[in-house]
């Protein structure tokens, strides 16, 4: 009982502390505690001062063990500041000292496919799932609309545009052909594969500048009217007669 | 024959000469879709009393015609508008085309006709009996054309040039007459001058050199003058207008590409490739480029994938591509090599007549072919050649025949050189689509066999030689005589052919060119080991239609085992068999490397091999010179060798083709064999996948290992060390590419003992879904997916069904749920991340509609039909319409067709409304002599208003309404009309005479009905309706012979069709219908003719009377028709009427 009492006039304490936002109870918080709990503070003082009070006496120093000069591996380290300084000095280094390990890297070829794949099923499905939720949605079945919801068509202004132009994905993939190379370097099965796709990289760029050369040159050209062709000569002012 | 015109130079058949045109077109408004402008013909008459010039004129609001600048009186009359007058209740087909023909003759410019007769006022009499010039000026609108130029607006925010609007002129052969008046005639040459005027953000493209452009004073419009001093025909005249992004060739300057607005970048991919088709050509015909510019535009909604007019094409948006793109590239290289092929033959030169046209087709198509050859080599070529062989083979034997040159003499009917089809020849706007996209087919090929002939060396001069008559011709400038060098025509071309090569080639041409039809084969042999002789016989079958007899030299080659021999069989009248004498003897036991036809020594394995023959295989006309299909017998082991020696790919794809009839462990091996062979062509390849999956299922029982092809795709392209894993996609071996995609596809039409897709296959296919990755790829992969997605639909088999339960998810399938699973997702993520040219999309609506005609899922047509919008990408509107069509054939659903049917009326996109008809036709909801629900008289009446009136903006559109009514209905009446009322009557009397009695209850029926408004005549006693016009009626009514009289009467009715008052039917009619249509099938046609005519004799006496009666009735309608035709004499001679009259009986009284 006394401790359930004692804890419960802790817990309190604490909250009413945390209540006023602070985090150590202030002796006015235990003062609060004590009048709701029905104790009647006037009479502590009093109990205080009795007569016949016991008075326990701190306990004994004792030496701490020292540890062998031997056994003493490395500085312990000091305590931080948050951490009084009477509280005991950390152990030994090399009880809680920790080397970084991770877990044997997966190289499994297979099993990192098979990530690979689930890994974008799920994305997929989930994402189109999510579509198919919050838009409208065709179905296959007349009684069931939520099994294999299928987002409704719905027509473009110009359908052209979408089912010519490559997606942004496929842009962002060709970017990423060339900058994430080497995350499956471990896997033998596709090395050739890499060094294709390595080959084809400076390959590419060399195209993509020579197209900008070109397409330069040809501005360029079109400037100094190098090429002469009608469409690009300026659009002519009307003439005089013509306004009548 | 009429080639002796030829051989005298052309001939107009207009009294002037048209020497120079302006067309300024000052207004045009998107959002009204309309144009105003006018033109200007500089014209000289060649007759001194000229005081009618006639035009072709459609659409067009003409407000004001002058002439020397005198106000100038004008017709306007155009009969293809309603091809039969709509109070007419004539329904059968045989009537509608002629009336056609003749409609379309009335306006030809090329029998000098118009639809705008503008009379030449009498003030200028004087001047044109001095033959001098006349300028005829010319002022119209166009409000919102249905065909000819085709505006598309896209419903959005901004300006017009913001939206992407744009217009551009499109048609089928000559059709420029919609969008201006002019001469729309191919061999009426002049030079233009053209002008637009169009909004200052916008460009108009067109023929000619651009030589200013110039702001209107208000600087927001400008005026595009263009200039074309090369004289053209008005039909190669065309423009286009939008706010397109301009790319100039990098290679050549003089070339410069339009293109919609944010598609720049896929321009300059598409595009790089053209200067090597320009250098090509000219190389080869040794030829500048005639036309000093040459402009492309790719536009949206276009009417073909490619048109080509004078100095610049017309091509769809939807060939553009990106780099990415593998399967598109060499379709779009095709479809700018043809664009540039038609610039020179078709644009620079052009036709005399129509019948000249396979000349210019045959050109174009043929040095096109030459490109083929040269850009994708000996074996592509090949393929394609073979290709096109058996596409016009097919062709001819199932309609009866395409003839390149028809020659039309002096309108008899018995003369019609196209009686088998249900359309006329003599026009282009009457021909079906589908037989002119045949005849081009046959036109290069016949190019092909000449030069066979006469070698490809003169053949080239040939061309050549046209070609600097031509632009000899064209530099001369207002000497308008000369001009006509720039024609061609088939006389003119065989003179030049018979020059250059000294050749003759006139049995050829006879035989492919004046003569429809194919030759069909039969081959067989046997080897007489005694005299060491192969006995080959070469039957001909010459009777079906479509086919004709040949007689001439034909190459048959031997593969023996010492070598491979050439010999010439000369094809006789009697002779069938043939005597080859061997070179070699049977040695099959020394090992001796065997000669090739190429030289190439090879070692085979002869075990297989009759021991007593040394023919290792046997081939008919190798080379495809002659228009043929060959069956051919052999043994298997002999198609087998042909399949792996034989290096030529036409050989090995026929192999591979007569395989499929020997499913044998050795067959399986030679095509996995050809399958692993990388020096394989990669087509044959392909081919071979599907050979062998046909194989596996036929020796299902006996099959031993994995399921076909699935080790061997596993060792192509799956990972060493898990080999369920397909490796990340690399195409960049292209052969290897096209292999990949094909075979899941090939691999899902294997079954197993229960005719079930093996669960093996389907879980492989599915793991290829599953592990697919393209992220290290340099090539997009939406065409290997979407061939994933067709696998998957392969894989489906019908679904077992019990008792005919409702299709729910609960009994679906456990397979068939993973696969709707993929479907789903690929469905939905297309949403999100659009594939290019939407091609998975278009695999899943086709994969479910698979799954519904399977009884897997609900067979509902509401998820394609708004995948057919207006609004989605023309592919996957087709491929959603095709599941509409299927679905209105299986379901029979009438609200469907009235949907599709609608759509062909109202769709804004013309190759939709166009494609609907015609894959209505390939796959009808019911076709005739078939009972149908919804063949019935309301949807006669409907395709009948829709091929007679509602379609006359659009020919091919008509054309594909008259080829869609022929497949339902036939060229007769069709079968679910009530029978016709006839204004006739008939004396009771008489008729008791002749009536057989067991027929009485039934005319007893008839006489009780009540009696029509028709029945005028008051001596009348009894009223017959036992009429129809169907022929197949007809035979009942015969040969049930209980009513000669209404036989004749009935007869009577189908030659002249009164017009009858009262729509309704009375219900005894119809029930009666049912009746008499029973035992048509029971009876052929031939017997019935001659029946028919028996019984016209017999009765003829007998009803006399009744005849003169009704004869006057019939001349009486004759001038009623005649009448309309009155204006034109030419129409007059080929009118439905008077041909009629010919045949009429009352004349042969």
């Amino acid at each position: 009982m006394l401790q359930s009492y004692i804890s419960e006039m802790g817990r309190s304490a604490k909250s009413y502390c945390e209540h006023t936002a602070r985090t150590q109870p202030t002796l006015s918080d235990i003062v609060v505690t004590l009048v709701e709990m029905g104790f009647n503070v006037e009479t502590l003082p009093a109990y205080a001062k009795r007569s016949q009070r016991m008075v326990i006496t701190a306990p004994p120093v004792t030496n701490q063990p020292v540890t062998p000069k031997a056994l003493t591996a490395g500085q312990n380290k000091p305590h931080p500041s948050y951490i009084p300084s009477h509280f005991p000095e950390f152990p030994d280094p090399h009880t809680y000292i920790k080397t970084p390990t991770y877990r044997e890297p997966v190289s499994d070829y297979q099993v990192l496919r098979e990530k690979a794949a689930s890994q974008r099923r799920d994305v997929e499905r989930a994402l189109t799932r999510f579509m198919a939720k919050t838009g409208e949605t065709q179905s296959l079945f007349k009684d069931d609309v939520s099994t294999f919801p299928l987002i409704a068509a719905r027509p473009f202004t110009v359908p052209y545009l979408t089912a010519l132009l490559p997606s942004e994905l496929e842009m962002q993939q060709m970017e990423e052909t060339d900058s994430s190379e080497q995350d499956e370097q471990t896997d033998t099965e596709n090395l050739p594969l890499h060094m294709s796709t390595d080959d084809s990289g400076p390959e590419k760029e060399n195209t993509s500048v020579l197209q900008q050369n070109t397409s330069l040159s040809g501005s360029r050209n079109g400037e100094e009217n190098m090429i002469d062709n009608p469409y690009l000569r300026p659009v002519k002012k009307p003439k005089i007669r013509r306004k009548k | 024959m009429n080639r002796k015109k030829g051989d005298k130079g052309f001939e107009s058949p207009r009294p002037y000469k048209l020497t120079h045109q302006v067309v300024c077109i000052n207004n045009i408004n998107f959002q009204r879709k309309s144009v105003v402008g006018y033109v200007e013909l500089t014209i000289f008459p060649t007759v001194a009393n000229l005081n009618r010039i006639k035009l072709n004129s459609k659409q067009c609001r003409i407000y004001r015609v002058r002439v020397n600048d005198l106000e100038a009186a004008f017709i306007y009359n155009d009969p293809t508008l309603e091809v039969c007058h709509h109070e007419s209740k004539q329904r059968n087909l045989n009537y509608f085309s002629n009336a056609y023909a003749a409609a379309v003759s009335a306006v030809d410019p090329d029998a000098g006709n118009g639809e705008l007769c503008i009379k030449v006022p009498s003030e200028l009499w004087k001047h044109v009996d001095e033959l001098k010039v006349l300028k005829v000026h010319i002022n119209f609108s166009l409000d919102q054309p249905k065909g000819g130029l085709h505006f598309v607006v896209p419903n959005m925010e901004g300006s017009m040039a913001e939206r992407g609007a744009h217009v551009f002129s499109c048609g089928y052969q000559n059709s420029t007459r919609f969008w201006f008046p002019c001469v729309d005639s191919y061999s009426e040459l002049c030079t233009w001058k053209l002008e637009y005027t169009v909004d200052a953000a916008m460009v108009a493209v067109s023929n000619g050199d651009l030589v200013e452009t110039v702001y209107t004073h208000d600087m927001r419009k400008k005026t595009f003058h263009y200039m074309l001093t090369i004289p053209t025909a008005a039909s190669n005249i065309s423009l286009a207008i939008g706010p397109f992004e301009i790319l100039v060739d990098p290679y050549m300057h003089e070339v410069t590409h339009f293109c919609l607005p944010q598609l720049l970048p896929l321009l300059k991919h598409t595009t790089s490739y053209l200067h090597e088709v320009f250098e090509f050509y000219e190389e080869i015909l040794t030829c500048r480029y005639p036309y000093s510019c040459f402009k492309t535009v790719f536009i949206d909604e276009a009417y073909v994938e490619v048109a080509a007019y004078a100095s610049m094409s017309i091509f769809s948006t939807n060939l553009l591509h990106s780099a990415m793109i593998i399967d598109e590239t060499p379709l779009t290289r095709r479809c700018l090599a043809q664009a540039l092929a038609q610039q020179f033959f078709g644009c620079f030169i052009s036709r005399m007549s129509w019948s000249d046209e396979w000349v210019l087709k045959g050109i174009s198509g043929y040095i096109y072919g030459l490109w083929m050859k040269k850009t994708f080599g000996v074996n592509e070529y090949r393929h394609w050649i073979k290709q096109e062989l058996d596409q016009i083979v097919a062709y001819e034997l199932k309609t009866g025949g395409v003839l390149l040159h028809p020659i039309f003499g002096g309108g008899k009917e018995k003369d019609n050189p196209a009686s088998h089809l249900h359309f006329s020849i003599k026009h282009p706007h009457t021909l079906s689509w589908e037989y002119y996209t045949m005849f081009q087919c046959k036109a290069h090929l016949v190019m092909r066999l000449i030069e066979n002939r006469i070698s490809m060396e003169f053949m080239l001069q040939v061309f050549n030689k046209l070609l600097s008559l031509a632009s000899t011709a064209s530099s001369q400038k207002f000497q308008s005589h000369m001009w006509s060098q720039m024609l061609v025509s088939t006389s003119g071309f065989l003179k030049s052919i018979s020059n250059v090569s000294g050749k003759d080639i006139q049995p050829l041409i006879k035989q492919w060119v004046d003569q429809s039809g194919v030759v069909k084969f039969y081959g067989s042999f046997a080897f007489n080991r005694k005299r060491n002789v192969l006995e080959l016989e070469i039957k001909q079958d010459y009777t079906s239609p479509g086919t004709q007899k040949y007689v001439g030299p034909l190459k048959v080659t031997v593969q023996e085992l010492d070598g491979s021999f050439n010999h010439t069989l000369q094809i006789e009248e009697n002779s069938l068999k043939h005597d080859i004498p061997c070179h070699s003897k049977s040695r099959r036991n020394k090992k001796k490397k065997i000669p090739l036809m190429n030289g190439e020594e090879v070692d085979m394995d002869l075990s297989a091999m009759d021991a007593d023959s040394p023919l290792l295989w046997i081939r008919i006309d190798p080379d495809m010179s002659v228009l043929r299909k060959v069956e051919f017998e052999q043994s298997d082991f002999m198609w087998q060798y042909q399949l792996r020696y034989e290096r030529d790919v036409v050989a090995q794809e026929e192999a591979i083709l007569a395989l499929e009839k020997f499913p044998t462990p050795a067959s399986r091996l030679a095509l996995t064999d050809i399958l692993e062979q990388e020096q394989c062509f990669y087509r044959v390849r392909m081919m071979a996948c599907f050979c062998l999956a046909k194989i596996a299922n036929s020796m299902v029982s006996t099959w031993t290992g994995p399921p076909a092809m699935k080790s061997l795709f596993t060792r192509m392209f799956c990972c060493k060390t898990c080999p369920n894993i397909v490796k990340t996609n690399n195409f960049m071996n292209f052969q290897s590419y096209f292999l990949q995609k094909t075979m899941p596809v090939a691999m899902a039409l294997l079954r197993d003992v229960h005719n079930l897709c093996p669960k093996e296959v389907l879980m492989f296919i599915l793991d290829l879904i599953k592990y697919n990755d393209n992220r290290k790829n340099k090539f997009s992969d939406n065409y290997y997916r979407a061939e994933l997605i067709d696998a998957l639909a392969n894989s489906v088999t019908p679904a077992v069904s019990v008792n005919n339960e409702v299709r729910t998810l609960d009994n679906l399938n456990p397979d068939i749920r993973l696969i709707l699973e993929e479907i789903t997702r690929f469905l939905n993520m297309e949403k999100l991340l659009p594939s290019y040219r939407h091609t998975i999309t278009v695999s899943c609506l086709k994969a479910i509609r698979v799954l519904q005609k399977n009884g897997h899922v609900p067979s509902d047509p509401a998820l394609f039909k708004s995948y057919a919008e207006y609004g989605h990408f023309i592919d996957v509107r087709i491929a959603a319409l095709d599941a509409v069509v299927d679905y209105t054939k299986v379901d029979r659903s009438y609200e469907e067709l009235q949907w599709l049917l609608t759509m062909v009326q109202n769709d804004p996109v013309p190759y939709i409304r166009h494609k609907i008809l015609d894959m209505l036709t390939k796959n009808p909801p019911f076709t005739k002599n078939m009972e149908s629900p919804l063949c019935n008289e309301a949807l006669v009446d409907q395709l009948w208003k829709l091929m007679n009136s509602g379609t006359s903006h659009d020919w091919r559109l008509r054309c594909g309404a008259v080829d869609l009514y022929f497949t339902l209905f036939g060229l007769s009446r069709p079968s679910c009309l009530p029978l016709p009322e006839l204004g006739l009557v008939l004396n009771l009397k008489e008729k008791k005479a002749v009536l057989n009695p067991t027929i009485i209850p039934e005319s007893v029926v008839n006489n009780q009905e009540p009696v029509n408004s028709t029945n005028n005549h008051g001596q009348s006693v009894g009223f017959q309706n036992t009429f129809s016009n169907s022929q197949e009626e007809e035979e009942i009514d015969m040969d049930t012979v209980h009513d000669s009289q209404a036989f004749i009467y009935h007869h009577l009715n189908m030659l002249e069709r009164p017009s009858t008052p009262g729509k309704e039917q009375s219900s005894g009619e119809v029930n009666m219908h049912p009746v008499s249509a029973a035992p048509l099938s029971v009876f052929s046609k031939e017997s019935n003719s001659s029946k028919h005519s028996d019984h016209h004799h017999h009765h003829h006496h007998e009803h006399k009377k009744k005849k003169k009666k009704h004869k006057h009735k019939h001349k009486h309608k004759h001038k009623h028709d005649s009448k309309e035709k009155e204006k034109d004499p030419f129409a007059f001679s080929n009118s439905p009427a008077s041909a009629r009259s010919i045949r009429s009986p009352s004349l042969s009284d």
